[in-house]
């Protein structure tokens, strides 16, 4: 009898240390995922600077960008280091408008447009957002998997018990209210 | 617009609900293939033991076996090999995939065009979105046809390889909604999921089929007490190869729907993937005669086929050389779109 009461104990310990481990490594996922959103705006950073020196050459439009994505990226990275999210988050969809008027130049050119080099880089520009995107996309998915974790029983049970180290309060990648109103509006003139 | 996908009503694909129904299955059929693989080991030990005891039942002995008081050498046996074999194929199975194509690695310093770089691009996009930890190789194979698949037992020597059809003749989405489809399949084990439910089935098969020939040949018993344990093993002689196929193909199918939700979820878009199946399988109506040949004249296709986002051999594309051929490894066209949210007209 005791010998099964053992067995059992020990199994609902053995759960409730599987629990523990999941729901740490599922922190450690969401914070990773949150660095890969940096890497991917420092990515994009590098890629367009670089891709502004190349296209250079062809117009002298760019010298005024390049300036402009500098200065942009100098205050995202200011807004940062004071924790101000909305001026960071602000500067950062600033330099992707920036990205889409590069591919409207790019269409104005058919010579520069049929460029091997330049079809490059479009696909660069194309990739480069995608990944910022999905990054963001991996984080937010990376929240809702510890978030209807920790929620849920019997998981709920060994978090209230380590509520220090299991229960994080993760904030979920999204564009202010009225950077949305903004954004919907928003139309193609052509 | 006259795209093929007018056919159809496009709805949402509801792939969390999806993704969660297969992975049960899934476990359920492992699961089964597990509890099969001992019970087989069980009873080749209650064979051997009946041979050194023959005054004892089998029952009698089967009990003694699970209540310790004999040792199950057999299963034990049987574990160990199992254990190496898996081992040895995990080893081997991705050089294997690839056996008999034409085919090169595209990494971003070796691409030769735009094309290759954008392959490579979307596969790290969905890298990305799936939180995949190394990015798999990519091979491009030097064919017409439109196909692609995944292998590898990890993530760390996971792999993709696509046809060159299939990277002239999607567009971008089509393309990240395949690379999607198969990063999933990376992403979900699938490959090592079929790899060891092969080989149980394999090995199941292989025991029961020695034990057999072992019960036939074996000096009959005196009291015919163990009877009853012969029928059993010539009906289970007969019935397992059968069983293992329909639990396989089941699995296949489960993963393939899975990884079909998995790239709705990867990239939170359906219509790629619906675009990009109808466009492989248009593809391969047009140009049936030349794939045909393409297919049957590359050697070990047979071994990809079901790791392929479309099989072949279900279109009829390869040459069927045994049963088990005839069964699919892929649900249909129609079945696949449905659950990933689009529905055929029904046209009066």
């Amino acid at each position: 009898m005791s010998l099964i009461l053992l067995i059992i104990i020990l199994a609902i310990l053995g759960y409730g240390i599987l629990i523990y481990n999941k729901l740490i490594a599922q922190i450690e996922t969401i914070r990773n995922n949150q660095k890969q959103i940096d890497i991917q705006l420092d990515r994009r950073f590098k890629v367009f600077e670089s891709l502004i020196n190349v296209v250079k050459k062809y117009m002298d439009y760019e010298q005024t960008t390049l300036k402009d994505v500098v200065a942009l990226r100098n205050q995202a990275q200011q807004a940062k280091a004071s924790g101000d999210e909305k001026t960071r988050i602000d500067a950062e969809n600033k330099i992707s408008s920036i990205a889409s008027n590069l591919n409207v130049v790019f269409e104005r050119y058919p010579e520069l447009k049929a460029n091997q080099n330049c079809m490059q880089l479009q696909e660069e520009i194309v990739s480069t957002e995608n990944k910022l995107a999905y990054s963001k996309q991996a984080f937010n998915d990376s929240i809702e998997l510890y978030n209807a974790n920790k929620q849920s029983f019997p998981a709920n049970v060994i978090v209230s018990m380590f509520k220090a180290k299991l229960d994080q309060l993760f904030v979920y990648w999204q564009l202010s209210a009225e950077k949305v109103t903004e954004q919907e509006a928003y139309t193609v003139k052509l | 617009m006259n795209s093929p996908l007018n056919e159809y009503t496009q709805g949402t694909a509801n792939w969390r609900e999806v993704i969660k129904q297969n992975s049960r299955r899934t476990y359920l059929v492992i699961g089964l293939f597990f509890a099969i693989y001992i019970a087989i080991g069980l009873l080749v030990d209650v064979f051997l033991y009946s041979q050194s005891y023959p005054t004892v039942s089998p029952i009698t002995i089967l009990d003694a076996i699970l209540h310790g008081e004999l040792i199950p050498k057999a299963t034990i046996i049987m574990f160990i090999i199992a254990s190496i074999s898996l081992l040895i194929s995990y080893w081997f199975h991705d050089r294997l995939m690839l056996l008999g194509t034409e085919y090169h690695e595209i990494t971003p310093e070796t691409a030769r065009n735009v094309q290759e770089t954008q392959l490579y691009n979307v596969i790290e996009e969905m890298k990305i979105s799936a939180g995949l930890r190394y990015m798999p190789r990519v091979y491009l194979i030097e064919a017409d046809y439109m196909n692609a698949f995944a292998s590898g037992y990890s993530e760390k020597s996971a792999l993709v390889a696509i046809t060159r059809g299939l990277m002239q003749k999607l567009n971008r989405d089509e393309l990240q909604a395949v690379m999607a489809h198969e990063l999933s399949h990376i992403n979900h084990l699938d490959i090592k999921v079929t790899l060891t439910a092969t080989l149980l089935a394999n090995l199941t098969i292989i025991v029961i089929d020695i034990l057999f020939r072992a019960a036939i040949f074996a000096p009959r018993r005196s009291d015919k007490k163990g009877g009853g344990l012969i029928v059993i093993i010539m009906l289970l002689r007969f019935l397992l190869p059968i069983i293992s196929v329909i639990l396989l193909l089941y699995l296949s199918r489960t993963r393939e729907l899975m990884a079909d939700s998995g790239a709705v979820q990867l990239t939170r878009s359906n219509e790629g993937l619906a675009n990009a199946l109808l466009k492989i399988q248009n593809d391969h109506a047009q140009n049936a005669d030349e794939y045909r040949n393409q297919y049957n004249n590359t050697p070990n296709e047979q071994i990809r086929r079901e790791a392929y986002i479309f099989d072949p051999m279900q279109a009829g594309f390869l040459s069927v050389r045994s049963v088990n051929d005839l069964f699919s490894t892929h649900p249909s066209i129609e079945k696949r779109l449905e659950a990933i949210g689009f529905k055929k007209k029904t046209t009066e």
